[in-house]
Order: C-alpha cells, then structure tokens, then sequence
C-alpha cells in the first residue's frame, strides 16, 4: 500500500509540471508577445505613451525577457515557494486574490458534488430495481433532457423569472450576501448565504444528475447479474438485503473514481455560473484574469485548479485502492 | 444494405427517438447550407420593365447601393427578407410579429435571420473541432495501442496530464492572448479535447492486434501501417462514431458558452451564445431573445445526444442478445 501511495505521488509531480508548462507555454508563444500582453493595461496608459523603459520594466516584472525555460523554471521555483507574485491589475498580492475567491468557489463546488451524489445514488438504484418500466424511462429521459440543457441558459431563465423582474422575486440577483449582511446575527447571515447560493448551485447541479445516476443504475445492472448476487438469492436473503448489503456496495465502487473525473471541469463551470450570479469565487477571478490578461493571476489560477484536480484524483485512487482489495494487492506485487 | 454497418443502421432506425433526433440534426444542416436563400434582404426574382433579375444569385450593377424593398416592380423574396447584420433603428427590441417573425434585437438585427445564420457557427464548430480532435486522437490512440511498450507508457502519461486540464479556462486563455475567431475557437477546442477519442482506440487496438486477422496480416508481411488503417481501425471505428457524436454535442456547448462570455466568434457573425449574452440587456421583457436562442442550443444539443444514444445502441449488439 505504502509503494503504491508513493507511486501516485510521484505521478503528480510530472502531471502538474506538464499542465503549467504547457499554460506559460501558451502564454508565451502567444503573437505579438508583449503587444497583446499591453492591449490590457491600455486602459492605464495608452499604447503610445507606454514608455520603452516602463515596457521593459514590466517585461522583466514577468520574466518575459529571459527565455522559456529560464522563465518558467524562475515561476515554479516561487509558486514552489507559494509566491505567486502580484496582480498586475490591481498590485495586490495574488495569494490575496487567491485567499478571498477559493473558499468560496470549493464550498460551492462541494456542495454541489454532495448534492449531485444525494440525489443521484438513490434514483439510479431505483431505475435499476425498477428497470425497464414506465417510471425507469421517465427518470430517464427528464435526466437526459436535463443533461442537454445549457447552463448558462438555465441560469438566465432563473434569474428572469424567479429573481425579481415581472414574475417570482424569490432570490437575490446574484452576489453572496445581502446589503444588510452585517447587520444580520449568525443564523440570520447563514441562511443568507444559502439564499444567495441556491441557484447557483441549481445551475452547477442539474446537469450531473443524468451522468451520474445512469452509471450508478449500470453498474447496478452489472452487478445483479453476478453470481454471488444469484448465490445471495437462493439462500433465501430479503430482496432488500441482497441489493443494499451485496450488490449497492460493489457497484458503490466505480462511483468514487467518477468523483475525481468530474473535478477538471470545475472551474469551467465556476466561471460560466459565478459570472452569470456575480458570485466573486474563483470562476469570477478567472474570468476577469483572462479579460485583463492578468499573467501572474492566470498562472496562479491554472496551477491551484490542477493541484487541486491532481489531489482530487490522488484520493479517488487511495480509495479506490482502501475499498478494492484487488487493486491493493496488485499494487504490491 | 447488410454487414455490420447495415444491420446497425437497421437497428437504429427501429428507435423512434434515434431517429427523430437524426432528423432535426439532417433540418440543421439544410437549414444552415441554404441560410442565404431562407434569409436574405436580396429578392430571389425581380421583374422590373419586363426584365427578369436574380439579385440573390448575381450582382446586378444597376442595384448596387438600392434598398431591394424600395424597388418597384415585383419582387419575391426569401421567407425573412432580411440578412443578418441589416440593422434598422426603427425597429430596436420588438417583439415577434408578422413584420419580424422572432422579433429584433438591440439594433434592430432580425432575430429569425440571425438564428438562421447561427446555425452555420454551430455546426461548423462543432463537426470541424470535432473532425481535429477525432484524427488527433486516432492516431495517438492507434500508436499507443498498436505498439504498446514504452510509446504507451509516454502516451498515457500525455494523455493523463491532458486530461487533467483545467480546458475551458485554457481555451479562455488562449482565445484571450491568441486573438477570438471561429478558426482559434475550433483549433483549440480540437487539440485539448482528443484524450477520450484516444483511450478508447488505444483500449480496441489493444483487444484487436492480437485477433487471428491482424495476426495473420502480419504473417503475410503487411506492414504496420496497413494492418492499422487497413485492418484494425474499421473494427475499432463503431466506439469511436459514438464518442463524436457526444462530441459535437458537447462542442457546440462549449462553443455556445464561449460566444455567450464573449469570446467566441465576431461581430456581425452571429451565433447562438452571442445572442442569448446579448439578450442579458433586456431579460426584463425581451422574452423573445432570451427564449429561442437558448431553446435552439438545447434541441440541437439534445438531438445529437440522442442520435449519439442511439448509434451506441446500435452499434453495440452484446446487449441484444
């Protein structure tokens, strides 16, 4: 087991290595270099009045003077070090940036994920047990509708008829807290913040039910059909006994590794969805990186959203490994 | 039609839904080839002091800079007479009638004209990324798959590091540093989005390169890249079809998100997210811009899933008997 942690360790050096480099790769290579790099701060100084020194300033402030290699080497040394410099947009330090957004957009995420997992466990046992009738196909294709719907769509269709407007105004247009949050008590400011979250995570969790409940109601169907399941019946087991104790914890395997495949996606999500509610987590920080060609920001941003994706998948493999003996036991060979 | 590729077809018609689906994809595609014969401001036909004029197809030098609706004489047009980037500030954000059949939007665009043309970026985008992404991964996967040993071992890490992208804020920053075009939008949507395409080939060429005909190929000395395109790839296509056309599903989303952040294709093009972003403006009343763009991407996203489900359902006969 311990070889086996290890190895997944090492594989996370590499992996993350790869996902940066590629990024600064990006960002380097990117036409006209520094050209395009100062169509963002043109709102600061206009293009022509960007002095050659302050140019040249800036270009060393980004280590975009010294070859690739040279540069990004300089970067993942710092980031190493947790020194992910300063926003160029506004001179604060990134850490900053990075402190105030990712708690908010992880605790939306994790809520949505547990969500997705409540919900979608149970309905794919269900359409399993109850499989191939009229119910099991209404579940699933209102599922598959629902997969197919833009979220960003569904996202403009709440806040249009149930945030204000002609229609419902039952949530806040967007943001995390109310004007008044401060004047509010403990409770009073957590059910506020639910209240600002609810579509928000509608819109992050809807479309995961259909993926996730018809592979929990395949897997389900897989393992029915196995002989220990048929052994379990003759022996006289309740129904209820052979598919909760037998078959739901075998099929409950798959299901952990599915968790880490859907942690890459993440971020897209977050900042289609934060955007739209005005929520200010990492989706948001993102987006208005990318629109000011914020470099520190976008490479602090890429690098925590892959460590955190790379830890997501190096639990999901320990797990794995905890709930499966076979996995354990090739791993030590 | 018979073999492998007729009886999948035979299966596949017999689910209603598959087919349906099949169906409003195939409209789409009508839809988008004759875009400028179901949406232009030129008539088909203009009959003016007994001579015959076909501005839609000729450029008639005696109308260069003429309001074709100004014209006297009759005149036939296309079923929206409008083309999509014709403004007319006279009619900014009103709501469907006769006049404009989806209404207009901010200024004075006709919405039908400009769904209709928006399907050409849909469609486009999402076959032609699909088209990279399919051949890149066919080829990674073949190799990894074919030769196994260490070119695996390098492939799969590649494949691993990729899939663990962070894709869409990738895009983003490359759409952002690299410039916004349909062309940028489609090439990178293409070279981040091959690693499932991969694993699956790798995975059937696996299975496949040991089976009694490519053995048996190799005995009778055919090269490596023969008995790849000739003899393994065709039994390893059917999973592959399946997946792109997921994939276009999915594209198009991606595609649709970009525009509606702002960064997908360019004015006056128009495309579908560009739309729904701009109708964000007037969601208060403009029921008409915030409505059918989203339900446009919703049916043509949900079609090609469904025509996905039912090719994985035909194609894959172990569940039959």
């Amino acid at each position: 087991m311990r070889y086996y942690i290890i190895k997944r360790i090492l594989i996370i050096i590499p992996t993350f290595i790869g996902i940066t480099f590629i990024t600064y790769l990006m960002i380097r290579l990117a036409p006209g270099d520094f050209t395009s790099l100062r169509a963002g701060i043109e709102g600061e100084l206009k293009a022509g009045s960007l002095s050659k020194e302050i140019f040249e300033q800036e270009k060393k402030l980004y280590g975009l003077d010294k070859p690739i290699i040279v540069g990004y080497s300089e970067w993942l040394y710092k980031t190493v070090k947790l020194d992910f410099g300063t926003s160029r947009k506004d001179g604060r330090t990134v850490a900053a940036h990075i402190i105030e957004s990712l708690p908010i957009t992880l605790s939306l995420n994790i809520l949505s994920i547990v969500i997705v997992y409540i919900i979608s466990i149970p309905l794919g046992i269900f359409s399993a047990i109850k499989k191939d009738t009229v119910i099991d196909r209404i579940v699933s294709i209102t599922l598959f509708l629902l997969y197919s719907l833009p979220s960003f769509w569904v996202a403009l269709l709440l806040l249009k008829y149930l945030s204000g407007g002609d229609y419902l105004n039952l949530f806040p247009l967007g943001g995390l807290y109310s004007d008044w949050f401060d004047q509010l008590n403990v409770l009073q400011k957590a059910m506020d913040v639910i209240w600002h979250l609810i579509l928000p995570v509608v819109t992050l969790t809807y479309g995961g039910f259909a993926f996730l409940s018809r592979y929990t109601r395949a897997t389900m169907l897989e393992v029915i059909n196995q002989q220990y399941i048929v052994t379990a019946r003759a022996k006289g087991l309740s129904e209820k006994k052979v598919l909760f104790v037998h078959a739901f914890r075998n099929s409950l395997i798959p299901l952990i590794t599915l968790m880490a495949t859907m942690l890459p996606g993440l971020l897209g999500g977050s900042v289609v969805v934060e955007s739209i509610f005005s929520v200010p987590g990492m989706g948001m920080l993102a987006f208005e990186s990318i629109l000011s060609r914020d470099i520190p920001v976008i490479m602090a941003i890429t690098s925590i959203s892959a460590f955190l994706t790379l830890i997501g998948i190096f639990l999901g493999d320990i797990m794995y490994a905890i709930v499966d003996p076979r996995i354990r036991l090739e791993a030590q060979q | 039609m018979t073999g492998y590729w007729g009886t999948a077809w035979k299966r596949f018609k017999h689910n209603k839904v598959a087919l349906g689906g099949l169906w409003i994809v195939l409209f789409l595609f009508v839809i988008a080839l004759c875009a400028p014969l179901i949406a232009n401001n030129k008539p088909y036909i203009i009959i003016k002091n007994n001579a015959l004029y076909f501005p839609i197809i000729i450029d008639y030098k005696e109308f260069e800079g003429v309001d074709f609706k100004k014209i006297d004489g009759y005149k036939l047009f296309p079923p929206i007479p409008y083309s999509y980037s014709e403004y007319d500030l006279n009619a900014i954000v009103v709501p469907p009638s006769s006049k404009h059949l989806l209404g207009t939007d901010e200024q004075g665009r006709d919405l039908a004209a400009r769904m209709i043309y928006g399907t050409r970026v849909s469609i486009f985008v999402g076959f032609v990324a699909v088209f990279i992404y399919v051949t890149i991964g066919i080829i990674i996967g073949a190799l990894a798959g074919f030769y196994g040993g260490w070119v695996d071992i390098i492939i799969s890490r590649i494949i691993e590091i990729v899939m663990c992208f962070p894709t869409f804020f990738l895009i983003l920053t490359i759409l952002a540093l690299w410039g916004q075009s349909l062309l940028n939008v489609m090439i990178v949507i293409g070279i981040t989005g091959w690693t499932g395409i991969a694993r699956i080939v790798r995975g059937e060429f696996f299975k496949l390169r040991e089976q009694d005909f490519a053995v048996a190929s190799r005995a009778l000395g055919a090269k490596d890249w023969w008995i790849i395109f000739k003899h393994i790839l065709p039994n390893a296509m059917a999973p592959v079809m399946v997946s792109a056309t997921f994939g276009i599903a999915s594209t198009i989303l991606i595609e649709s998100s970009l525009s509606f952040l702002g960064f997908g294709v360019q004015p006056p093009t128009p495309s579908w997210g560009d739309i729904l972003s701009q109708s964000r403006d007037f969601i208060d009343f403009a029921w008409w811009l915030t409505l059918i763009p989203g339900f446009a991407i919703f049916i043509t996203i949900t079609s090609y899933n469904v025509v996905g489900e039912g090719l994985q359902d035909a194609l894959d006969p172990k569940q039959y008997y």
